[in-house]
């Protein structure tokens, strides 16, 4: 507990801390990249980039504070299975090749902890488990400053029925793991990413509206369907920013290869306006592509 | 309080103290005829002195000073002067402050919820930053206490803010004092951070030990005139199988702060977030925490979508009339709805 007010200027920076996801473009909408001490979720459809996002976050995350890195190690929690472990390679491999001066010889994949978890209740569990990881790595070289949970939605699908109990068990739940990772945030000054999935919008049937807006979109489409965040209102209240990515039908055409357009915007963060970016996914990784003036 | 602070003209002051008026408390028993007699002047003049010296005594008591009466008691007449004279803190929103009667009422509870990003924490930062206007420019010049218990708090968000309100006020002397340059002002982005306390809390029971310790912290700092917990809610949906436990210990801080705001004639704000309440079969949205919850703050502020426009409605006041009015969330902080001045400039 402190009892002692922080002088913010002295305390804080004139900026919050923030890791880079190691785009410049993108994160110049993110002005500078996920925020320390706060949880960000990104939510999305499947195949629409989450799990490249944060791949590509762990690794940049090893880069010193000058590139937009914290100069820390990561924490990959997965809940779903397996873990991309072939594309993490693919993509450190691209890493130390273009960041070579500063990464030395180790290999980026030393720095990113795997943990697989199969529920919620094993997550409350090992929460203490994470602390004590936390507190032993604080002292090291490279601390751990980024905790990705991959994804979250995923701990919720199975084990809670409809019934008004359970679904005050679940709220609870949420709030557990998000306060829990909160403090963590606060305490070792990490960045926390969420990853969300999401339910088709099924109308406001029997009073129950998933489409009840939630930021700065009434409503969200990811290729073609209107789509809601999982997980509903409740936990809503527990992240602190919310990005929600997007496939469109259109096509980027370069070098004779035909790339998926992708969006990431801004529902809700207390530091940014409503902004967007376009990015694409190849295989080098998560590139955001500069929007041409008249087409925004 | 002495006679030589009152705001009166430099010959009554003189003429006040020749009869051997020296502090305010002396003038307060003497009828305006009696006072008119003592120092030479005009009954109605005599009574404007005394209307002066009653007023800026209010004022002085209100900072908690004084001791009326007996210890805590008061008459309906000085409470209607405090509350004539007591201070609004404005939301740098014209629109919303008109609903709120000029802005947020100093010694209230004000609780204000809505969705997640409906622009809570904003409204939040923005009267920590408003707060800090000067007395010229109508503000309180006071200092502010944060307490984040979600970890929403942003510095560069702040200083955004910070940077406009001081535009804004320079802009607005400017506009006042075309010819005066003493009026330009002096404030800085900087001392602006300076002035806001920040408290980061990790869970309910430091959220509790911290509204706790409160009343030392205000004691010591006395120019704090509001308090602001973003959101008061967040550690008490987590975790608590003994419901009766939660409403007791949310009563028991609701009653502190009331206190606090009592006490030290400052203004708490409590950001609260929405969830889903089943009623008769369908489902409804509803403040957090609970009905007797509701009972824990003077007024209820409760803020939505309606289409593209951010809206605050007045659920719940002793004082206001229930309304509604648009506001905006901008790079500059809170503002008026674009709509609404639109509306106003075509009229």
């Amino acid at each position: 507990m402190k009892t002692e007010a922080h002088n913010l200027l002295q305390k804080l920076h004139r900026r919050t801390e923030k890791c880079s996801v190691g785009c410049p473009i993108l994160d110049r909408c993110l002005n500078g990249g996920i925020p320390c001490k706060s949880v960000t979720e990104l939510v999305a459809e499947s195949g629409s980039g989450k799990t490249q996002i944060c791949l590509q976050l762990v690794l940049s995350a090893q880069l010193p504070p000058s590139h937009g890195g914290l100069s820390s190690s990561s924490l990959y929690i997965h809940t779903e299975f397996p873990f991309p472990i072939r594309r993490l390679k693919q993509l450190s491999r691209i890493f130390i090749s273009s960041h070579s001066e500063l990464l030395g010889s180790s290999d980026p994949c030393d720095r990113v902890f795997l943990r697989g978890v199969h529920s919620a209740d094993e997550f409350v569990d090992a929460m203490p488990e994470i602390e004590f990881f936390l507190t032993y790595w604080k002292a090291r070289l490279l601390p751990v400053r980024v905790i990705v949970v991959d994804s979250i939605a995923a701990l919720f699908r199975s084990d809670f029925e409809n019934s008004s109990l359970d679904l005050r068990k679940r709220s609870s739940l949420f709030f557990k793991i998000s306060g829990g990772l909160k403090s963590l945030a606060e305490r070792f000054g990490l960045a926390v990413l969420v990853t969300n999935q999401v339910v088709d919008f099924i109308g406001e049937d029997e009073g129950l509206n998933n489409g009840m807006r939630i930021g700065n979109f009434s409503e969200l489409y990811s290729s073609g369907r209107r789509v809601c965040p999982a997980l509903g209102l409740s936990w809503a209240n527990c992240v602190n920013s919310r990005f929600f990515l997007s496939m469109d039908d259109e096509y980027e055409e370069g070098g004779g290869r035909v790339t998926k357009m992708r969006r990431l915007s801004v529902v809700f963060a207390p530091h940014l306006p409503q902004c967007s970016s376009r990015f694409v996914i190849t295989t080098e990784g998560v590139f955001g592509v500069e929007m041409h003036k008249g087409n925004v | 309080m002495e006679i030589g602070m009152l705001p009166i003209s430099a010959s009554k002051r003189g003429k006040l103290l020749a009869a051997g008026y020296t502090t305010l408390h002396s003038i307060a028993r003497t009828s305006p005829t009696h006072l008119a007699r003592d120092i030479e002047v005009s009954e109605s003049e005599a009574l404007e002195i005394l209307n002066v010296a009653t007023r800026t005594s209010t004022l002085d008591r209100s900072c908690g000073s004084n001791t009326n009466i007996i210890d805590g008691g008061q008459t309906a007449w000085d409470m209607f002067n405090e509350e004539r004279f007591s201070s609004l803190i404005t939301t740098s929103c014209v629109d919303l402050d008109n609903i709120l009667g000029g802005g947020i009422n100093c010694k209230e509870v004000t609780e204000i919820g809505g969705v997640p990003g409906i622009g809570k924490t904003q409204i939040g930062i923005q009267l920590a930053v408003n707060v800090q206007i000067p007395l010229e420019y109508g503000g309180l010049g006071g200092k502010a206490i944060y307490i984040d218990t979600e970890g929403s708090f942003m510095v560069e968000r702040v200083l955004q803010i910070a940077e406009a309100c001081i535009e804004d006020m320079s802009e607005y002397s400017h506009h006042f004092h075309k010819d005066n340059q003493a009026y330009g002002v002096k404030m800085h982005p900087n001392s602006i951070l300076e002035n806001i306390f920040y408290f980061r809390v990790c869970s309910y029971t430091e959220q509790i030990a911290l509204v706790n310790y409160l009343d030392k912290f205000v004691t010591e700092h006395k120019d704090v005139k509001i308090i602001i917990i973003d959101s008061v809610t967040f550690h008490f949906r987590q975790d608590f199988d003994d419901m009766a436990l939660r409403t007791r210990l949310l009563g028991e801080m609701s009653l502190k702060l009331m206190k606090l705001a009592r006490n030290f004639c400052l203004a708490v704000v409590m950001l609260n977030q929405v969830t889903t309440k089943h009623i008769e079969g369908s489902f409804q949205l509803t403040l957090a925490l609970g009905d007797s919850w509701s009972h824990s703050c003077t007024n209820r502020i409760i803020l939505y979508w309606n289409g593209n426009e951010r809206h605050a409605y007045i659920d719940k006041s002793p004082s206001l009339k229930s309304a509604s009015a648009p506001y905006s969330v901008t790079s500059r902080g809170i503002r008026n709805s674009t709509s609404s001045s639109k509306r106003i400039k075509m009229v």
